[in-house]
């Protein structure tokens, strides 16, 4: 997850100061929280399980070369990181590799969708057909605000460009996948739970307060600070996606 | 503070048992039958139904094989405290999913392994209401179930000792009842659900009914709230039939035989099942031979089985002269509703199912629509919780990193609503084939008149309910929990699949006993009332003895309740049934 640059117009904005806010180790309100530090007190195989998320990278097995560029600019705006240092990135691209080239089904297919793999292919050429029709670039080429329009359009279920190749497929479970499968990677890393404040593994020793938003003695508490997203995005506010009914759900009752 | 325990690190035991929670070791050495050996009951799928069915046959002195298409979990090795890491839970097969409102499956609702959904259920389990079982003759749609409410009772109050269900002394809706176990302390979701019920005058109820143990028992400790119910329970604390039926099946020589997809039932020239055809986890086809058949494959894998098994004289698939096989598919709507609030919830402590109202159950002629909904709390983990921002927000990019920074101050509870049995929600068999070539299911499912009514009421109640908790944003995400159905059970030959003790109207020693043999499903969890069903037919079939094996006498006797069958230390346990319920 190599950003070239670490161009300050990329920051998010400190909004007491009004000026770009330099990267941090761990973003988020809960300063100084470490899951992975209590990870003596996980069970062995919920911590092999995480420290291997953490020490291991799969490798690059699915994406061809230019795929691989291109998906890895689009998940740097689905999940942008621009607020953690280079070196406390998560890894978002490979995790969705490693799925779709162990062609590791999650249990269904839409009958209006081809299989996973097929889909990320069909709509990776499809966004950088969406570029070079709109705006004669490569997506990678493209600033921030113009790459988070592209994507914007899809989150709505309008695409702009390449209806032909987009008619292949249903857009808005198209979005559901692809940030769904983003969604995955990052929020299933450590340092993510670190950023939102989850207590993370508890087995066996246990969450003893439950109630009133307390955190445990190894938790820490809320510490928030107000922040504007870069001036090189629209991604920071919300409505509703298009296409209906929304797709890809895990359990809950 | 020290980040070290005072031993050093926790470390799995070594043992070559199987260890199912930190408490209960299980020998591997099981009784092993060969495919030639003609056993009494071949079980297909091991899990809410099959689990209860094998314990109960076995212990009775039948010769009983479970074929299941899964693992036979090792708790301790195989799970973890971590959403993606528990994706091998879930039936990750290949299956179509369409019509106009598309059921996500695989973990939404569909297990893998012993224990099937039991293992990742939310382990609420509330019984279904006596109007559940008349809906037909009450407001006029669905359908009647072949037995009453009075019927099933006793099972309800057996497997609510059995599997153990926490809960309150007093449960207020339906058929009203206590619980044998203690409610649970409330975490920070229920003690929003309840503040915004108490708000509007709703009645609620906290800390149950769930199948999780407030008090430790046997060998299950109780539980410690760590919030990871759906992703399989490794304290052992949350019931599944994988601790808490299965083990004494084998202790009384039943085989489960894990890894084993079964691909047909098959027939002798008598019309009778004679054994399943399966194949193990190298793909070699087996035929385990059996003197009765029970499919207990659950919702979809059941009809697809069966439809799978056509043969001469069974044309339409196996036990589908009505025509019925696959149809009255039903998922429960399953809308969750966040609602952001200044103060911290911390919404991953304590187990996500633990208070509710079922104030809304009954059908209210004044609301427009038959049936009604219950109101329950959910627990989504990080992943899970920033699916549903991204569905019930829109949130991408930035927006999902702020949003989900404030993960700490959202509460979320769930419509969990009647969904009416129709013909056109159903599964068939598609084109495409599986990893074994066998034919996938295809399952189509679209909402009707009243479910959008239900569903558009229910969904406003429980926004309503948050404000009233003091919400300062509420968001919604449309999805449906559960699935039952699809095989269903019924008086009438010409339109329902099996009787009401399961046996298929068309074959007499095939048996279907799963979540697939429900009419209606009620605004209640369906878990209880499956391992309830299994409980009642496992009496049918020890009362009817040899019978099953060679009659084609269809004897409708109710059978007497066998307690004696309940897992060994049931009964220790439990505070006294008040006296008028």
């Amino acid at each position: 997850m190599i950003k070239p640059g670490d161009n300050p117009e990329h920051w998010i904005i400190d909004e007491k100061t009004g000026r770009p806010k330099s990267p941090m180790k761990q973003p988020g309100y809960y300063p100084g929280f470490s899951t992975l530090g209590q990870k003596a007190y996980w069970d062995a195989t919920t911590r092999e399980t995480v420290e291997k998320r953490v020490k291991e990278t799969p490798p690059i097995r699915f994406f061809s070369a230019e795929e691989l560029t291109l998906m890895t600019a689009i998940a740097d705006r689905l999940i942008p990181q621009d607020d953690r240092v280079e070196e406390r990135r998560i890894p978002i691209v490979n995790v969705i590799d490693a799925r779709l080239s162990a062609e590791k089904l999650e249990g269904y297919v839409y009958e209006d969708m081809p299989i996973d793999s097929e889909a990320y292919r069909l709509g990776l050429k499809a966004i950088e057909a969406m570029a070079v029709e709109l705006y004669s670039k490569r997506f990678i080429g493209l600033d921030g605000v113009r790459q988070d329009l592209i994507l914007k359009s899809i989150h709505d279920s309008k695409p702009m460009a390449a209806l032909e190749l987009w008619k292949g497929m249903s857009v808005h479970r198209f979005w559901a996948l692809m940030l769904g499968d983003c969604i995955t990677a990052y929020y299933s890393h450590p340092w993510a739970w670190d950023e939102i404040g989850f207590g993370g593994p508890a087995y066996p020793r246990a969450y003893m307060r439950l109630e009133g938003g307390q955190p445990e003695p190894w938790e820490k508490p809320e510490k928030r600070y107000e922040w504007r997203a870069p001036l090189t995005s629209i991604s920071d506010r919300y409505e509703e996606a298009g296409g209906g009914e929304h797709p890809r759900q895990g359990g809950t009752h | 503070m020290s980040s070290q325990p005072i031993d050093g690190e926790f470390q799995t035991p070594t043992t070559s048992e199987k260890i199912l929670g930190p408490m209960q070791r299980i020998s591997p050495e099981m009784q092993r039958f060969s495919d030639n050996e003609l056993v009494d009951y071949c079980i297909v799928g091991v899990g809410a139904a099959g689990g209860v069915l094998s314990q109960r046959l076995a212990k009775s002195g039948f010769k009983v094989v479970g074929l299941e298409a899964g693992p036979f979990w090792d708790t301790e090795r195989d799970w973890v405290s971590d959403e993606r890491g528990s994706h091998e839970l879930y039936w990750n097969d290949l299956r179509i999913t369409g019509g106009t409102d598309p059921l996500s499956l695989g973990e939404n609702n569909s297990g893998k392994g012993v224990g099937g959904g039991s293992v990742h259920w939310a382990a609420f389990a509330p019984r279904f209401h006596p109007s559940d079982f008349r809906v037909y003759t009450q407001d006029g749609v669905g359908a009647d179930w072949p037995l009453s409410y009075e019927e099933l009772k006793p099972y309800y109050e057996l497997l609510e000792r059995e599997i153990p269900v926490a809960g309150p002394a007093y449960f207020p809706w339906g058929d009203p009842h206590g619980y044998p176990y203690g409610p649970h302390p409330m975490g920070g979701v229920g003690d929003v659900l309840v503040k915004g019920c108490s708000n509007l005058g709703i009645r609620s109820c906290a800390g149950g009914p769930v199948a999780i143990l407030s008090g430790s028992r046997g060998n299950r400790p109780h539980c410690i709230y760590r919030g990871f119910c759906i992703q399989g329970c490794k304290v052992g604390a949350k019931a599944s039939t994988l601790i808490t039926h299965v083990p004494e099946a084998l202790e009384h020589g039943a085989e489960i035989r894990e890894r084993s997809m079964a691909f047909r039932v098959s027939l002798d020239g008598r019309n009778r099942a004679n054994g399943v055809f399966y194949y193990d986890r190298e793909g070699r086809e087996h035929f385990q031979r059996a003197k009765a058949v029970i499919v207990s494959g659950y919702a979809i894998e059941t009809p697809r089985l069966l439809l799978n098994s056509a043969c001469p004289g069974h044309e339409k698939g196996l036990a589908n002269s009505s025509g019925t096989l696959g149809r009255y598919l039903m998922a429960q709507a399953g809308n969750v509703v966040l609602g952001r609030f200044e103060d911290l919830i911390r919404l991953y402590k304590a187990p996500p199912a633990h208070a509710l109202s079922e104030e809304f159950y009954e059908t209210d002629p004044k609301r427009g629509f038959a049936r009604g909904f219950a109101i329950q709390t959910v627990g989504p983990l990080p992943i899970a919780f920033a699916k549903q921002m991204m569905a019930a927000k829109g949130a991408w990019g930035w927006g999902l990193r702020r949003v989900m920074m404030d993960y700490n101050h959202w509460a979320t509870l769930g419509v969990l609503g009647e969904i009416l049995p129709w013909p056109d929600n159903r599964v068939e068999v598609a084109e495409q084939k599986d990893q074994w070539g066998i034919p996938v299911a295809k399952v189509t499912f679209s909402l009707h008149d009243n479910d959008n009514k239900l569903i558009e009421f229910g969904k406003n109640k429980v926004e309503e309910v948050l404000w009233a908790a003091g919400a300062t944003e509420v968001v919604q995400e449309k999805r449906y929990a559960h699935l039952v159905g699809a095989a269903r059970m019924g008086s009438d030959p010409s339109s329902s699949v099996v009787d009401k003790f399961g046996r298929t109207h068309d074959v007499a020693n095939l048996f279907v006993c799963d979540g697939s043999v429900m009419p209606t499903q009620g605004s209640a969890n369906p878990g209880l009332t499956i391992q309830a069903l299994a409980a009642r037919t496992a009496d049918y079939l020890i009362s009817q003895g040899d019978q099953i094996f060679t009659s084609e006498k269809r004897d409708m006797t109710r059978p007497p309740v066998r307690t004696e069958l309940s897992p060994a230390g049931t009964f220790v346990h439990g505070v006294p049934r008040l006296a008028h319920v």
